[in-house]
């Protein structure tokens, strides 16, 4: 079982020194990565925002619950909901979200090019077909996920606005100053940072997947579903590293 | 010119390939025959490099494939043109993406030249009026005849087809043959096909190998394989209807 796992690693490293070899063309290069950036960024925007706001929502509902001695100030439920986003939802629970959509997405249509022999006849005309395949794919989902966490927070916040105004569960001013409450940038950006650490293993390892799918359309979805939970689970992993390392 | 020397390949258990021992030429249609499943498009992925043998030497020129660098090995492939047997066209790009993919990559010609030159490549192998539309949308014959298209983008020095008429009518089969006959010729290309048409055997074979078992059985040419005494090659060659009527008139 460790053996295994370091096999895949060392493997996976070498695939990814495959995909980071020079572009032939850096025009080519630059053309697949605004179509990637669509495909993988763009097309996830109206999930990541609907999947927020409804979190920002319940998690103002959940604190004000929880928080119903007077004692305490009601404006901390705001901070707390702008804590919970910005420091574990819209990065990790995002994240997972998107290990699923994305990752599905890369490993199954690498995958198929892989059975089909197109993988093959890319590599025959003397084209790095990881390069060209996968660099674009792993360079947009890791430079440009931060600004999809950005998103993911502004909108969350902005549901729990919305149910702030809607049910008056606390006063709006409130919830506004607990939002600026003692505000910590740095948190912000070890968000980011993770959002693309676990934007770039879902990348690379959903298409190291794909890309050595064999077995026909059954192998194909094979490998979608092993990058999927493979992700998601150092996805989890890096979490706790990452917070271990930044956070204390 | 390519040298293949004790060439072996198995899967696990299964030997596929035995001691194969062949001399392509340059300017001749180099013809790998046999029935299907004999290991024919095993041996081609082994001369292109796409599988690694577990013994043998392939030599381009005067150098092993087994000694060239990745670098080496690119610039080697830029003068390879390879129609695979289920033609695997990119998906994600039209009839004239395809042909012009390798262009792309290769060369620095504007937009307009790549496009005649695809053009051009497509009319060569009839296909017209189909620039825009994506390979799910083509016929099977289609989908071969644009692969060719494709590998002949870049006017190679070697050329490999597998199978490439299987699939298309008698017509435009032999126009098939008779292209990529031309352009060997024309241009001398070291040219090997795979096949088991007897149609294109008996029209394009320079130099035919006939492989049995994963061993190299017999080599000719497209005259003497009608007089062959190889038990194994007559029953092939035999199971023609044409073909047997002309060995049964030479006898
Ligand atoms: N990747 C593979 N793994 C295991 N066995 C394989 C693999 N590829 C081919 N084989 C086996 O090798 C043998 C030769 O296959 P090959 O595809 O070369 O046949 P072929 O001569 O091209 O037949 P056809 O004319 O039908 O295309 C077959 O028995 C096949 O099962
Ligand atoms: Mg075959």
């Amino acid at each position: 079982m460790i053996r295994r796992f370091l096999e895949a690693a060392g493997s996976w490293c070498l695939f990814l020194r495959m995909v980071f070899r020079r572009p032939e063309k850096w025009k080519i290069f630059w053309k697949q990565f605004v179509i990637e950036t669509d495909k993988l960024i763009l097309s996830s925007i109206i999930i990541v925002g609907v999947i927020s706001v409804f979190i920002g929502g319940v998690l103002v509902i959940q604190t004000a619950s929880n928080m119903s001695n007077p004692m305490l100030d009601r404006m901390l439920v705001g901070y707390m909901v702008r804590e919970t986003l910005v420091l574990e939802f819209c990065s990790t629970v995002v994240a997972l979200i998107l290990a699923g959509k994305m990752g599905s997405n890369i490993a199954s249509e690498i995958g198929s090019m892989r059975i089909s022999g197109q993988i093959d006849a890319m590599d025959m005309m003397g084209v790095n077909s990881a390069g060209f395949l996968v660099l674009p794919k792993v360079m947009s989902a890791t430079l440009l996920s931060p600004l999809l966490m950005l998103f993911s927070f502004a909108l969350g916040i902005f549901g729990g606005w919305c149910v702030v105004e809607m049910t008056e569960i606390i006063p709006a001013a409130k919830y506004i100053a607990g939002l600026k409450y003692a505000y910590n940038g740095f948190y912000v950006f070890y968000s980011g940072f993770k959002m693309a650490l676990f934007c770039f293993l879902i990348s690379s390892i959903s298409a190291y997947n794909g890309y050595y799918a064999e077995g026909g359309s059954l192998g194909v979805g094979a490998s979608s579903t092993r990058s999927i939970v493979v992700t998601s689970i150092l996805i989890l992993l890096f979490d706790l590293i990452v917070t271990q390392l930044m956070l204390y | 010119m390519i040298k293949v020397e004790h060439l072996y390949k198995s899967f696990g258990d299964l030997q596929v390939l035995r001691d194969i021992n062949l001399d392509f030429e340059a300017g001749k249609c180099n013809m790998i025959i046999g029935a299907s499943g004999s290991g024919k498009t095993v041996l081609l992925k082994n001369l292109i490099g796409l599988l690694e043998p577990d013994s043998g030497e392939i030599w381009y020129g005067g150098k092993k494939l087994s000694d060239m660098g990745y670098e080496e090995k690119s610039r080697l492939r830029q003068k390879i043109g390879v129609l695979f047997q289920g033609a695997a066209l990119f998906d994600f790009e039209t009839v004239l993406g395809n042909v012009i993919f390798p262009m792309n990559f290769f060369t620095d010609w504007t937009e307009k030249e790549k496009v005649e030159r695809a053009r051009f490549c497509l009319d060569r192998v009839n296909v017209s009026g189909a620039d825009n539309r994506y390979p799910s949308e083509l016929s099977g014959g289609m989908q071969k005849r644009v692969g060719i298209a494709r590998a002949i983008a870049l006017n190679p020095d070697f050329l490999f087809c597998d199978e490439p008429n299987s699939g298309l009518d008698p017509y435009t089969a032999s126009l098939i043959d008779n292209l990529i006959h031309g352009i060997t010729e024309e241009f001398n290309i070291t040219t090997v096909i795979n096949t088991h048409d007897m149609n294109s055997i008996l029209e394009i074979g320079d130099s035919i190998e006939f492989i049995c078992n994963g061993t190299v059985l017999w080599k000719g040419d497209r005259h003497s394989i009608m007089h062959t005494s190889c038990r194994e090659l007559r029953t092939f060659v035999g199971a023609n209807v044409l073909a047997r009527h002309m060995i049964d008139e030479s006898e």
